[in-house]
C-alpha cells in the first residue's frame, strides 16, 4: 500500500490528492489535508478520479486504419508511418500544411515538447489548444490591459476577502474548491455579488444576484463603472499613478446610465447601483469570472471591461483583491504558459520578435518560422480550403468540444492524414488514420499549472497500461524518427530547458516543487519563492491601460424562427467531452443523460412537461434532449451541458468568433424548441 | 478460515423465455444446485459483465419445476437479460429477504391487490393460499392494469378462480383506479372515493382480513392507506417494497431506509411498519 | 489493566523490524510536508506517532475504495481474495473503535468475505492518543483517547517507555514471541499511564454531546426545514462518507472488454448522491439534498445505537476537515443540541 501525492486531472483548481496504490493497481484516492487549494476536501470528480485509469476501454496499443478499419500495430511501425507521412506532406506542401493541436490535459513538459515539435521539427506555428475555446479572450484582453493574462491573486486569499464579485462563473459546480473558499469568506461576513443569467448554487448565497441577459456583460459592467465614476468612487490617485487612457475611457462609460442599461440587461438599476457602491468602497474586493465572460464574440471586450473595473477601483496589485479568471482545464494555464499557441513561445515570448526567435533558434538548433500560425478554429477553415493536409491532435476531442460539430467533421474527413494521441477511443480518434495510445496523469511524471499559476508536480503511481506511453515519450520518439533527436531522459530535464528559456519559469525546477505544494510563477530565479499576487506596485506592462469598449449584441439574437437563447456549459458531475467522467460509475449514474434546463413558464407555453423529450434546433443542426423544468434558468433562456455525445450541444453552438481572440460564442445562440411526441 | 462467498452467484440455465407483454418477459431458470425459497423472497439475478439486479421470485417451490422470474425491461441489466435465449446461463444469488406472513392469516379473509407487475411477487403467495384454501375464509384478488393485454398470468388467474377466488379485474375501471393513484396530479388525488368504491367490491370483512398489496411504488401507499381507512388493521396490510439494491445481504446500504434494510428486514413490510419508518 | 507490560522505547524499532519480516508493516508516515498518511513503511524511523490525525482513516486498508471481487472470463470465474498479512501500527483509538464496529457490521447476519479475509490477516497496534486535533471529539464518546477493550495491542506513551496492553489472542502472540523485550509493569507505571490519559483528556478543544442531540431528535423531531437549510451548503462531494471510518456503503460494478473478460468490483458509494437510491424508472426516494443529509445523521445518531448499541460516529473529526460546505457531525450535533437553528 503506497500513497502517491499528485494533482487532480479535472478542473483548474489543481487540488492535491493521494492515489492509493496496491500491486500496480489504484485502489483509491484521498485529499491532501494541508494543500493550499483544497485543504483536505475534494469534489465528487476528485473523489472518483481514479476509476477511469484502469478502465478496459483504455487504448493499449497503437492503431493504424486500413480500409476503414483499425488494426493493431507496433510502435516502430506506427512511428515510421507517421514520420514518412508528415515528412512527405511537409516536403510537398510546405510545413504550414500541417496543424498541431496540443492539450490542456497534458503536462507542461508535454506541451512544451509539442510546441517544440511543431516549430523546430515540422517548422510551423500552426499550434493551438483548447484554451482558444475557453480563455483566449482572457489571454488577449488582459495582455492588452495589464500585460499578463492570468489570475492575479491566489486562492487561499479568498477566505479573507470582504467582497466577492462573481460574474459568469458557476463556481460551486465548476470550481468547487474555489467555491469552498468563497463560502468560508461568507462565513466570515463577506458580501457576495453574483452576475449570472442562471440561478446557480453560488447565486443562492448572493446578497445581490444580477440576472442579466446572456451576452449583455459589457453593458452591465459599463453601467457599474458608470455609477462608480458618477458617484465619485474612483480611486483617483491610483488611476493617475498606475494607469493610462482614462479620459477616453471615461467618455465611453458616460453613456451607460443604469436606468438605460436596465432595458438591455434586464437588471434593475437599483441592483447595479448597489453592486457598484459595494464593490468600489470595500478595500478587499475580489472579482472572479469564467466562461460566462469569455465565450462570446465580445469575449475580449468583456474581459477588458472586467479589467477596467478592477483598475478603476484600485482592486489590483494587493492581496485579497484582483481580477481572477478561473481557468477550466487542469493545465490550461500551463499549456498557455508553455506557448502551445500560434503566436508565442513559452512564457508569452512573441514569435514575431526576432530577438526571441533567435534565442529559441539557438537553443533548439533549428530555423524557426516567423509568421504567426493559425488558431484552432481557423485551422479547420484552412483544412476545408485545402491548405492544411495533416493534423496531429494530442489529447483533445474537437468533435464534441468545438462549435458547429458538423463543420469540424467535414474538415477532419477532408484531411489526408490525421494523427490522434489519446487515452480513450474518443469521437475524434474514431476518424483518425493512426491512433497513439497515451498514458494518463497517474502513469507519468510532470507538472501542471493551476488557475492561480501554481506549478505543481504530478507523479507516476502505476506503470502505463498496456503499451501506452506518456505523451512526452511519444513526442520524443516521433521527433527522433523524423531526424531531430530531442534526447530527454526524464521530464525534469525538459523542465530545466523550459526554465532556461522562459523568464517567468526560471526558478521552477522539479526538485523545488516537492516542498510547499509547488511554486506560483513568476518565479524568476532559483531562490525566488513564487508570486502569490501579480502587478504589485507596477503592472507587468508598466502602466495599466483602460480600454474603452462599447456594448455589441451577440452574433445571434432570438427571432421568430429561433425564439430562445441557448447557453451551453458544464455540469457538476461531468467534465468536458466526457471521455473520463463518463467512464466513472458514480458520475455517470448521477447524471446519465443530457438534460436541457428550461424555465417553467416556457415549458408551459410549449406544453412540455418535466423529463419529456424535446427537439432543439439552431441554424446549424438539431438534437433531441429531455427537458428539465426548473427556475434555475430565466424565461427565454435554455441551458444544455455539452458533455454528451448522444446529444451534443455543440452541434447547435454558433461558431461566430471574437475578432481578436478567435473564441467562439458558446454562450449565446438562437434556437427553436419543439416537443417530441 | 474459509468463508462462504455471499457475493458468488450460482449458475442457472435459462430453460424457457416467454414474452408476457412487449416489455415483460418470463424467464424459467434451472439452478445448478437445489434452491429452496418461499413466497415473498427475491434473488439477485447476475449477468457477468453487466451487473446484478434484484428480482422477486414468481414461482412456488415444490409446484413449479423451475425458478420463474418475471422481468420488466427498465435498465441496463434488465435490457441485457431480455436479449438472452434458452440454454444460456445466468447467475442467481439468494434467496434473500423475509416472507409473506401468511400463517397468521389463517382463518381470516384475504385480499390481494396487484397492480401491473405487482402480481409477480404475489403469485406464489396466491398459489399457496389457494392450495390451502380450507384454512382461510374468503379470498379476493383485485388485479389492475393499464392495458387489458398487460394482465399477467391469465392461466393462473383462471385456475385460482376455479378454486373459488373472487376476482375483480381492474382493466377498465381499474385503469381509472390506477391512474387515480398513479398520477401525482392534485386534482385527481381528491377522488379517493373511487378507489374506495373499487376496493369495496370484494365481499370480505375488512375488519377481520389480511391484505397483500403489490405494484408500482406510487400506487402502494395510497392503496394501503385507503384499506386502513376502510377498517383494516395497519398491522395486517402487507406489501413488498422495491429498492435500489446491490448486495441483497444488508451490506451495500443502497436499500437502507430509516434503520431498516429492505433486503434483509424486508422486502415484505406491514403498513404499520411503513408508516413508522417513513418509507416513500 | 492487570497484566500490562512495559516496552522500552529503544526496543520498539527492533520489535517492529522483527514483526515486519512476517507481515507487511503499515504505519503513519509523513507525506509531502505536513500530511500524515498510512502506508507501507520503508524506513521504520519514518513512523510518526506524535502527529495530527491521518487523512484518510485506516478504513481503506480493510475496505479499499475500489476492491476487485471476481475476475471472470468466458471459461471461469475466480474469487479475488486479499490474504496479505498486515500489521497496522500506530492507529488512533477512535479508528480502532471504528474497526471494532465495522467488524460487527460486516459479520452481522451474513459474513462479508472480502472484509473478513483482510481483517483476519490484519493485526492492529493502537496507540493512546496524546495529540488530539482541534477537530477531535472522541473524548465524549468513549471511543478515545484510550480504549479499555476492543484492540489487539494498545500502547501508552509514558515518557521513555510504552505501557503495553493486549486484548486479543493474536495480539498476545506477537508479544509472547518477543517476550524478552517486555517487562512487567510496576505500580508506578500504572500511575504514569493514568497521568498520561488524564492529561490527554484535557487537551480536547471540542466536547460534543451526541446523546443530547439524539434525545433532541427523538423527542422534539427536528423539522425537515432544518435539514433543507443545512443542505444549502452541501456540495454533494460525498467527502463526509468517504472519510468516515464507519461508513461502508458500496456499489458493485462489472467492467469487461469485448471478449467477455473482466472484473466485478465494488467501489465506495455514498448516500449523499441522488443516484444512490434511484430506482429504475427514475423513482427516487431521496430526491432532496436535505433528505439525504438527514438520512445520514439519523443513521449515525439513531439507528446505530439501536442496532449496535453505539453511535455511528467515533469523533475522529474527519468530516469537519473534509466538508467544503462546513457541514459535519460536530457542527450539526452541536447545533441540534443547543437548538440554535437561525445563525448562518
Amino acid at each position: 500500500m503506497d500513497k502517491v501525492s499528485t494533482i487532480c486531472p479535472y478542473c483548474g483548481c489543481g487540488c492535491g490528492l493521494y492515489l492509493h496504490v496496491e500491486n500496480n493497481s489504484i485502489s483509491g484516492v484521498s485529499p491532501v489535508r494541508n494543500h493550499p487549494v483544497n485543504k483536505g476536501s475534494l469534489c465528487v470528480k476528485g473523489w472518483n478520479c481514479f476509476e477511469f485509469i484502469q478502465h478496459p476501454d483504455r487504448l493499449t496499443y497503437p492503431l493504424i486504419k486500413e480500409k476503414g478499419l483499425f488494426r493493431r500495430a507496433s510502435w516502430d511501425e506506427v512511428l515510421r508511418l507517421i514520420a514518412t507521412k508528415l515528412s512527405g506532406i511537409k516536403k510537398s506542401s510546405g510545413p504550414d500544411s500541417i496543424g498541431v493541436i496540443s492539450s490542456a490535459k497534458c503536462t507542461n513538459e508535454e506541451n512544451y515538447l509539442m510546441m517544440k515539435f511543431a516549430r523546430a521539427v515540422i517548422g510551423t506555428n500552426n499550434i493551438d489548444h483548447c484554451a482558444r475555446l475557453c480563455h483566449s479572450s482572457t489571454v488577449g484582453g488582459l495582455a492588452g490591459a495589464f500585460g499578463s493574462g492570468a489570475m492575479t491573486n491566489s486562492l487561499n486569499e479568498i477566505a479573507d476577502a470582504r467582497l466577492l464579485f462573481v460574474i459568469g462563473s458557476n463556481t460551486t459546480e465548476q470550481h468547487p474548491m474555489i467555491a469552498m473558499h468563497m463560502l468560508d469568506a461568507l462565513n466570515k461576513g463577506a458580501i457576495l455579488i453574483v452576475a449570472d443569467p442562471r440561478k446557480t448554487q453560488i447565486a443562492e448565497f448572493a446578497h445581490i444576484h444580477m440576472k442579466h441577459r446572456p451576452g449583455t456583460d459589457v453593458a452591465l459592467l459599463n453601467s457599474v463603472m458608470n455609477v462608480i465614476i458618477n458617484e465619485g468612487l474612483v480611486d483617483i490617485s491610483y488611476v493617475k499613478r498606475r494607469t493610462e487612457n482614462f479620459d477616453i475611457f471615461r467618455e465611453t462609460i458616460m453613456k451607460y446610465v443604469p436606468e438605460v442599461v436596465e432595458k438591455t440587461t434586464g437588471v434593475p438599476a437599483r441592483d447595479i447601483k448597489k453592486a457598484a457602491r459595494l464593490y468600489a468602497t470595500e478595500r478587499r474586493s475580489m472579482l472572479f469570472y469564467a466562461m460566462g465572460i469569455t465565450q462570446h464574440v465580445t469575449g475580449v471586450d468583456n474581459v477588458c471591461s472586467c479589467a477596467n473595473l478592477a483598475m478603476l477601483t484600485a482592486h489590483i496589485g494587493l492581496p485579497m483583491t484582483g481580477l481572477n479568471p478561473l481557468r477550466g482545464q487542469n493545465n490550461v494555464q500551463g499549456a498557455c504558459d508553455m506557448g502551445a499557441l500560434p503566436d508565442v513561445y513559452s512564457g508569452y515570448q512573441k514569435v514575431a520578435d526576432t530577438k526571441m526567435r533567435r534565442k529559441f533558434e539557438m537553443a533548439w538548433m533549428a530555423r524557426l518560422p516567423s509568421t504567426q500560425g493559425l488558431t484552432l478554429i481557423e485551422m479547420f477553415d484552412s483544412v476545408l480550403k485545402g491548405k492544411i493536409k495533416a493534423m496531429y491532435i494530442m489529447g483533445e476531442n474537437p468533435l464534441i468540444s468545438d462549435p458547429d460539430i458538423n463543420y469540424v467533421l467535414d474538415a477532419m474527413k477532408k484531411l489526408d492524414f490525421l494523427i490522434v494521441q489519446d487515452v480513450f477511443m474518443s469521437d475524434t480518434a474514431e476518424i483518425a488514420d493512426v491512433i497513439l495510445p497515451a498514458a494518463t496523469f497517474a502513469e507519468k511524471d510532470g507538472t501542471f499549472t493551476n488557475t492561480e499559476r501554481r506549478v505543481q508536480k504530478i507523479r507516476a503511481a502505476i506503470k502505463p497500461v498496456g503499451e501506452s506511453r506518456p505523451d512526452w515519450e511519444i513526442i520524443c520518439a516521433l521527433s527522433k524518427e523524423m531526424g531531430y533527436d530531442m534526447q530527454y531522459k526524464a521530464t525534469y530535464e525538459i523542465m530545466e530547458e523550459i526554465a532556461l528559456l522562459t523568464p517567468i519559469y526560471r526558478g521552477i525546477l522539479h526538485h523545488r516543487l516537492d516542498e510547499n505544494y509547488g511554486l506560483q510563477w513568476p518565479c524568476t530565479d532559483i531562490t525566488h519563492r513564487g508570486t502569490p499576487f501579480l502587478h504589485k506596485k507596477k503592472f507587468a506592462k508598466g502602466l495599466g491601460s483602460f480600454i474603452p469598449v462599447d456594448f455589441i449584441p451577440p452574433a445571434e439574437t432570438p427571432d421568430k424562427k429561433f425564439p430562445f437563447i441557448l447557453t451551453t456549459g458544464r455540469m457538476y458531475f461531468h467534465y468536458h467531452t466526457g471521455t473520463m467522467c463518463r467512464r466513472t460509475s458514480t458520475l455517470e449514474r448521477e447524471y446519465p443523460e443530457c438534460l436541457m434546463e428550461i424555465n417553467p413558464a416556457d415549458a408551459d407555453s410549449l406544453s412540455v412537461k418535466n423529463m419529456e423529450k424535446v427537439k432543439v434546433t439552431s441554424r446549424r443542426g438539431s438534437i433531441i434532449v429531455r427537458a428539465y423544468v426548473t427556475d434555475k434558468t430565466a424565461e427565454g433562456v435554455v441551458f444544455i451541458p455539452f458533455h454528451f455525445k448522444e446529444a451534443a450541444a455543440n452541434l447547435l453552438a454558433n461558431p461566430a468568433l471574437d475578432p481578436d481572440a478567435k473564441i467562439p460564442e458558446y454562450k449565446v445562440c438562437a434556437v427553436n424548441i419543439e416537443p417530441v411526441k | 478460515m474459509k468463508i462462504k462467498d455471499i457475493y458468488l452467484p450460482l449458475d442457472a440455465e435459462i430453460v424457457e423465455v416467454t414474452d408476457m407483454t412487449p416489455d415483460i418477459k418470463l424467464f424459467k431458470v434451472k439452478p445448478e444446485r437445489q434452491f429452496q425459497y418461499k413466497p415473498g423472497q427475491f434473488i439477485m439475478a447476475s449477468l457477468w459483465g453487466k451487473g446484478e439486479v434484484p428480482i422477486s421470485i414468481t414461482s412456488t417451490y415444490g409446484i413449479h419445476e423451475y425458478i420463474e422470474l418475471c422481468i420488466r425491461r427498465t435498465g441496463y441489466v434488465t435490457s441485457a437479460l431480455h436479449l438472452l435465449k434458452p440454454s444460456i446461463k445466468i447467475g442467481i444469488r439468494g434467496p434473500f429477504g423475509n416472507i409473506f406472513p401468511i400463517t397468521n392469516a389463517r382463518g381470516k379473509d384475504i385480499l390481494f391487490v396487484a397492480g401491473g407487475l405487482g402480481l409477480a411477487p404475489l403469485r406464489p403467495l396466491i398459489t399457496q393460499v389457494m392450495n390451502e384454501k380450507k384454512t382461510f375464509k374468503r379470498i379476493a384478488l383485485i388485479c389492475g392494469s393499464r392495458d387489458p393485454r398487460e394482465i399477467l398470468f391469465k392461466d393462473d388467474i383462471d385456475s385460482w378462480q376455479k378454486k373459488g377466488l373472487q376476482l375483480i379485474l381492474g382493466v377498465r375501471k381499474g385503469l381509472q383506479l390506477l391512474l387515480t393513484i398513479g398520477k401525482k396530479d392534485k386534482s385527481l388525488q381528491g377522488k379517493v372515493s373511487l378507489d374506495k368504491e373499487y376496493l369495496n367490491k370484494p365481499k370480505i370483512s375488512f375488519t377481520n382480513a389480511y391484505a397483500f398489496v403489490c405494484g408500482p411504488p406510487i400506487m402502494i401507499n395510497p392503496t394501503m392507506n385507503t384499506l386502513s381507512t376502510m377498517g383494516m388493521d395497519a398491522n395486517n396490510i402487507f406489501t413488498s417494497l422495491e429498492a435500489h439494491m446491490k448486495c441483497g445481504v444488508g451490506k451495500c446500504g443502497h436499500c437502507y431506509i430509516d434503520g431498516k434494510y429492505v433486503c434483509t428486514d424486508g422486502p415484505v413490510f406491514s403498513f404499520a411498519e411503513i408508516k413508522k419508518y417513513g418509507f416513500y | 489493566m492487570k497484566n500490562s507490560l512495559i516496552l522500552d522505547k529503544n526496543y520498539l524499532s527492533y520489535w517492529l523490524r522483527q514483526l515486519r519480516k512476517k507481515m507487511s508493516l503499515i504505519a503513519p508516515v509523513r507525506a509531502g510536508n505536513t500530511d500524515i498518511v498510512f502506508k507501507t513503511v520503508e524506513n521504520i524511523h519514518e513512523i510518526e506517532l506524535d502527529c495530527p490525525a491521518s487523512m484518510p482513516s485506516p478504513k481503506g486498508l480493510l475496505f479499499p475504495q475500489k476492491e476487485d471481487m471476481f475476475k471472470f472470463s468466458k471459461e471461469e470465474i475466480n474469487i479475488v481474495r486479499d490474504n496479505t498479512r498486515r500489521l497496522i501500527f500506530g492507529v488512533r483509538s477512535c479508528d480502532m473503535s471504528a474497526v471494532a464496529l465495522l467488524d460487527k457490521f460486516f459479520s452481522k447476519d451474513f459474513v462479508d468475505g472480502y472484509y473478513m479475509s483482510r481483517r483476519e490477516n490484519t493485526i492492529f497496534i493502537s496507540i493512546v492518543c496524546n495529540n488530539p486535533d482541534p477537530t477531535c471529539f472522541c473524548v465524549g464518546l468513549g471511543t478515545g483517547p484510550f480504549l479499555k477493550s476492543g484492540f489487539d495491542i494498545q500502547l501508552t506513551d509514558i515518557g521513555d517507555r510504552y505501557m503495553v496492553e493486549t486484548d486479543s489472542k493474536e495480539g498476545a502472540a506477537l508479544i509472547k514471541e518477543y517476550h524478552y523485550l517486555f517487562s512487567k509493569a510496576k505500580r508506578s507505571d500504572y500511575e504514569d499511564q493514568y497521568e498520561t490519559i488524564l492529561s490527554s483528556q484535557t487537551r480536547f478543544e471540542k466536547r460534543i454531546n451526541l446523546e443530547n442531540a439524539r434525545q433532541k431528535i427523538l423527542s422534539e423531531r427536528i423539522s425537515d426545514a432544518f435539514w433543507e437549510w443545512v443542505s444549502k451548503k452541501c456540495f454533494e462531494c460525498g467527502g463526509c462518507v468517504y472519510e468516515c471510518p464507519l461508513c461502508a456503503c458500496f456499489n458493485v460494478l462489472d467492467r469487461c472488454d469485448s471478449e467477455g473478460n473482466g472484473i466485478r468490483f465494488r467501489i465506495w458509494d455514498t448516500c449523499m448522491f441522488k443516484g444512490f437510491t434511484k430506482m429504475a424508472g427514475n423513482i427516487c426516494p431521496a430526491e432532496k439534498k436535505g433528505t439525504r443529509i438527514k438520512r445520514w445523521y439519523f443513521h449515525k445518531l439513531i439507528y446505530y445505537p439501536e442496532q449496535f448499541g453505539k453511535f455511528g460516529c467515533v469523533g475522529c473529526g474527519r468530516c469537519t476537515i473534509t466538508c467544503p460546505g462546513r457541514i459535519d457531525m460536530a457542527t450539526i450535533a452541536h447545533r441540534i443540541d443547543i437548538g440554535n437553528r437561525r445563525r448562518r
